[in-house]
């Protein structure tokens, strides 16, 4: 009985460390204690101070995912101050990011984003996930801040959200240069192995009925859950049970690049749709050449394209700071931050998330020609507009596919 | 047919890394009835020192291995000496809270170290092998054989050498070995180097399939745990064949009723073992 008992305690005992080891909060980096003036309160003379505010994840499995986006918005930040900062209705003002922690849980970016706004006054937060995002359009609009969403979900966009501006071109883009490329180089029976998060599942209910609409078949449909599966061999078998012609992966660069790894040891030739989060380059890193995924299309890695001169620039400047090769996690919230920066000029207020919302298409066209590292032209349907980057590996290397 | 056997190849393998995972905690569990929450933090510093040693130092494959066992297992002993030797007399939730304040404490210090971001941990053994229409590659049979060693090996010293069978008189009462001249203190210091050991060679084998990351003690510690209940705390058969249980129910249960439903079928296994002895397959029965 006493055995029992303690079967029971453990039990028990082991559910508060997975919710706790969930909570593993450790790097809040809060600047809260330094100058919280806010937007606004102009004393005439000195330079004001705008607070931006952050919310994503730092610590925990996601912490790499989270850094490398806050980083985008820390560089953007820090060559806007050394300029000496925007210059709104005849007054200086230099940026402060204010970043907290939010384990990439929705319901604590929620309440991240209150002690944003009434700590730090902060007429703009970042998140880098589509659940943060949801969680703050809940109250944007009352509370008046501009959520700055860097996720390409559609449905951010869609639910017609005044004061949310989505970074990333929308995934549904992909759909149609994807499917095509795949059908047309290695035929129409598809297996689905994407990430087992809600961003994976709504692209794979995205992909589904139109790969089916174009004639193709879904074999094989089940997804991968990276924060718990050890091996992917027992799925990617199953998968492969299928025949298949092409694999529909996606995820975190790193594990997806092993799924890829493994579907190649277990014997599959096919193509492989990626999904736009896992970056090609990063996916070498693990792969150790490009060679083993050749037939795989997926978003253009920042560093390979070609579509802007500042690239080279931008991605050196980015490897000495960081230590690291920027992907479009960093170089989108990079743009992003100055696109804000511009819009704030535009609308003469540094405060007004209303006025600033109207000024974006302003934004978009003034950013200065040094930090277009991504070509947009429009501000449109809740997004900025720029034409689509697609890559695929061929023979070995990345090649751009044009998008029609 | 050839699905089968790749399955239960596939099963084999995943068995053996929760195996040895599980018989570190289990022998932990035995000697000093602590559930070492903290042993998944255990294992994945074994995945990052063997990784590190291999990266930084250019040391072979075996070789960080066994600095990695030798690093990890120290670890464990430190753990023993500043948390739950001190502990000792304490009411038994206290070693548990310590237990995840030692987790936390580890994934923190290795993301403050090594950094968030996965990595990749290069294996001289990529090499696909065909057999029978099987696949196999070389780290993947490497695994396999490497446990079924340690597991051969950790028997023979837990049976036939005068200092294991410390450990087990210790496990099967702790005063009574105590009264008969085991030196009680130094036998825990040595399970805690063992369990450390242990985990780290689970890293090491089976990071090279997987990555490396902060959270990665946490793909493994709860099957473990799953495992040395339905083994029967604290028993090492209880541990071996627990882990392939589990191994062998997630790649068929994949494969014939749903790769969504894997792991509840390996809590259904739980239910069922459970529900027929209560106190786990090979329970010693009466503490």
């Amino acid at each position: 009985m006493k055995k029992m008992k303690s079967v029971f305690m453990i039990i028990f005992t082991l559910v508060m460390v997975f919710s706790l080891a969930a909570c593993n909060s450790t790097s809040e980096k809060t600047a809260g204690n330094k100058s919280a003036s806010g937007g606004g309160d102009s004393k005439s003379g000195d330079a004001g101070t705008v607070n931006i505010g952050y919310s994503g994840p730092l610590s925990g499995p996601a912490a790499f995912y989270g850094e490398r986006t806050l980083n985008g918005v820390k560089m953007a930040v820090e060559e806007i101050n050394g300029a000496g900062g925007i210059e709104v209705s005849g007054k200086k003002y230099k940026f402060n990011i204010v970043s907290l922690d939010d384990k990439y849980l929705p319901n604590e970016t929620g309440a991240n984003a209150k002690r944003l706004l009434q700590e730090n006054k902060t007429p703009i937060i970042f998140t880098p996930h589509s659940g943060g995002v949801f969680a703050m359009q809940v109250f944007n609009q009352q509370d008046k801040f501009i959520i700055g969403a860097y996720t390409s979900e559609p449905k951010v966009s869609d639910v017609g959200n005044k004061l949310t501006v989505r970074i990333p071109p929308r995934y549904d883009g992909y759909l149609k240069p994807f499917t095509d490329y795949e059908m047309d180089k290695f035929g129409k029976k598809i297996a689905f192995l994407p990430t087992a998060s809600q961003y994976g599942k709504d692209w794979s209910e995205k992909l589904k009925p139109y790969w089916e609409k174009q004639g193709g078949k879904v074999v094989y449909e089940s997804a991968i859950d990276f924060a718990k599966e050890t091996d992917f061999f027992t799925v990617v078998t199953n998968a492969l049970k299928e025949k298949p012609d092409v694999l529909f992966v996606g995820g975190p660069s790193e594990p997806t690049a092993k799924v890829i790894k493994q579907a190649r040891e277990l014997g599959f030739k096919g193509g492989f749709i990626v999904m736009d989060q896992a970056k090609m380059d990063e996916m070498k890193k693990v792969t150790g050449s490009y060679e083993m995924l050749n037939g795989a299309i997926g978003v253009m890695p920042l560093a390979e394209s070609k579509i802007s001169p500042v690239i080279p620039d931008f991605v050196k400047k980015y490897q000495d700071k960081y230590k690291e090769v920027p992907g479009s996690e960093a170089g989108l919230n990079y743009i992003g931050m100055y696109i804000f920066a511009e819009a704030m000029k535009a609308a003469g207020s540094v405060d007004d998330a209303e006025k600033i919302q109207a000024a974006m298409q302003k934004g978009v066209e003034n950013v200065p020609e040094n930090a277009k590292v991504y070509i947009f032209n429009k501000f449109d349907g809740g997004g900025f507009d720029g034409d689509l980057e697609v890559a695929a590996v061929e023979n070995g290397k990345i090649v751009p596919i044009k998008v029609k | 047919m050839d699905i089968l056997i790749q399955q239960l190849f596939n099963g084999l393998t995943i068995g053996s890394v929760y195996a040895l995972v599980a018989l570190g905690l289990t022998l932990v569990y035995g000697i000093l009835h602590i559930p070492n929450f903290a042993h998944g933090a255990l294992y994945m510093m074994g995945g990052y020192i063997t990784l590190t040693m291999m990266t930084k130092f250019g040391l072979h494959y075996w070789i960080a291995i066994f600095v990695s066992i030798i690093v990890v297992g120290f670890i464990g002993v430190l753990m023993e000496r500043l948390v739950f030797h001190p502990l000792r007399e304490s009411p038994p939730i206290q070693d548990k809270i310590a237990a995840i304040g030692i987790l936390l404490f580890l994934e923190a210090f290795a993301q403050y170290t090594w950094g968030a971001e996965y990595q990749s941990m290069p294996s001289p053994y990529g090499q696909v092998v065909e057999v029978f229409g099987l696949t196999l590659t070389m780290q993947r049979i490497l695994i396999v054989v490497a446990a079924v060693i340690v597991m051969i090996l950790l028997n023979l010293f837990l049976r036939k050498t005068y200092t294991g069978s410390t450990i087990i008189a210790m496990s099967q009462n702790r005063e009574g070995a105590n009264l008969v001249g085991i030196n009680t203190t130094r036998v825990a210091m040595l399970t805690f180097m063992i369990s450390g050991g242990l985990a780290a060679i689970a890293a090491s084998i089976s990071a090279p399939i997987n990555l490396v990351f902060p959270g990665m003690g946490q793909l493994v510690i709860l099957k473990a745990f799953v495992i040395i209940i339905l083994g029967g705390m604290g028993s090492i058969p209880g541990a071996i064949v627990g882990g392939y249980i589990i191994g062998f129910s997630e790649s068929l249960g994949a494969t014939y009723i749903s790769n969504d439903y894997k792991d509840i079928i390996a809590f259904f296994i739980l239910v069922i073992i459970l529900t027929v002895k209560p106190t786990g397959l090979f329970s010693k029965g009466g503490h």
